[in-house]
């Protein structure tokens, strides 16, 4: 008796789950989930830093530079997130 | 004339009024809805884990299903150190999953397609995932704002970049569930106007959109629940294993 033939089936079916595996990682995502994604990461950056302008000339009463200024670095931020969750998708 | 596709979204209060202060904090058609799935979520997994058999039943296996299934999307994404974390996404998208999904039935109320409860959702797991980075990393959590290999000059720009980008993080994980939510809601409710307005000459046209947006609602209703629950992970795991 070499070996009990429930494991060798079960080591089979192992092999077989991690390589289904592998290839589904491929692609798991829809096209529309990554483009809406990719869309409000922009939008919410823009959001994030014109909001902080407000605020801060609100608050220092130098209306409105700040906002104009913040308005802009959200921008870029919002551009750096696109990039970065590109990617991660490329991964 | 059609209804007013954005009725649907309406809340309103059932039973008598509650006010706390200057809170009003009645029960709406919305926290029904919640209470509702929170109680679906607690008998199904209720059923399916009572009677451990080998051979499962339906209801084990669809909770043994989405056991496994959430696992591994937690060690996929966030490696073995976001284990203990597990009940809490387990919740998250079960809660999230089974609100899209009783909001696809007609007459129900999507509670996810209102900003305000995604941003809570958005905003505590935010607000968690930074309190579990201090605890972790100390002020060294911090360093997650300065990226390596930066000029001296650029810094404080950089470090401005990077705060915005890391607080704009509740809000595109709020928007994007509910505006997906919302959006395939009311143009369920549009087509729907446009099958009574065209009666029963032209209506099989927006008919048979409207059958194909269903399904498609079903997948949306799916997917939102999982990318959730999924960048969820992924914050933890910046959370978790600081690197930069």
């Amino acid at each position: 008796m070499s070996k009990d033939p429930f494991k060798t089936r079960l080591e089979i079916a192992k092999k077989k789950v991690s390589k289904r595996d592998l290839e589904n990682k491929k692609d798991n995502q829809s096209p529309i989930g990554t483009a809406f994604k990719l869309s409000t990461e922009l939008v919410s950056a823009v959001a994030v830093g014109t909001i902080i302008g407000f605020l801060l000339d609100k608050t220092f009463g130098t209306k409105p530079w700040l906002i104009l200024i913040f308005f802009f670095v959200g921008v870029v931020a919002g551009i750096i997130n696109v990039i970065r969750s590109a990617k991660k998708m490329q991964k | 004339m059609a209804a007013n596709p954005m009725t649907q979204f309406e809340v309103y209060r059932i039973g008598p009024e509650i006010k706390v202060g200057a809170f009003d904090i009645s029960f709406t058609n919305a926290s029904l809805f919640m209470v509702i799935s929170s109680l679906a979520i607690l008998i199904i997994f209720n059923l399916g884990s009572k009677k451990n058999s080998i051979l499962p039943n339906k209801i084990q296996l669809l909770a043994e299903l989405s056991y496994s299934f959430v696992s591994k999307m937690i060690s996929d994404t966030a490696g073995s150190k976001a284990k203990p974390y597990f009940s809490f996404i387990f919740s998250l998208f079960m809660f999230v999953l089974f609100c899209n999904m009783f909001g696809m039935i007609p007459y129900t109320f999507t509670v996810t397609s209102h900003i305000i409860v995604t941003f809570i959702l958005a905003a505590f797991i935010f607000i968690g995932v930074t309190v579990i980075g201090f605890i972790k990393h100390g002020f060294g959590y911090l360093k997650l704002f300065v990226p390596s290999g930066v000029p001296i000059v650029l810094l404080p720009l950089i470090v401005v970049i990077e705060i915005i980008s890391y607080l704009s993080r509740p809000i595109s994980l709020s928007v994007r569930l509910f505006a997906n939510m919302m959006a395939g809601h009311t143009m369920m409710k549009v087509f729907g106007g446009f099958v009574v307005s065209l009666g029963i000459v032209g209506g099989w046209l927006p008919l048979s959109f409207s059958v194909a947006l269903t399904g498609l609602e079903i997948l949306v209703a799916f997917l939102q629940a999982y990318v959730f629950a999924i960048l969820t992970c992924i914050y933890l795991n910046d959370a978790l294993n600081l690197h930069h």
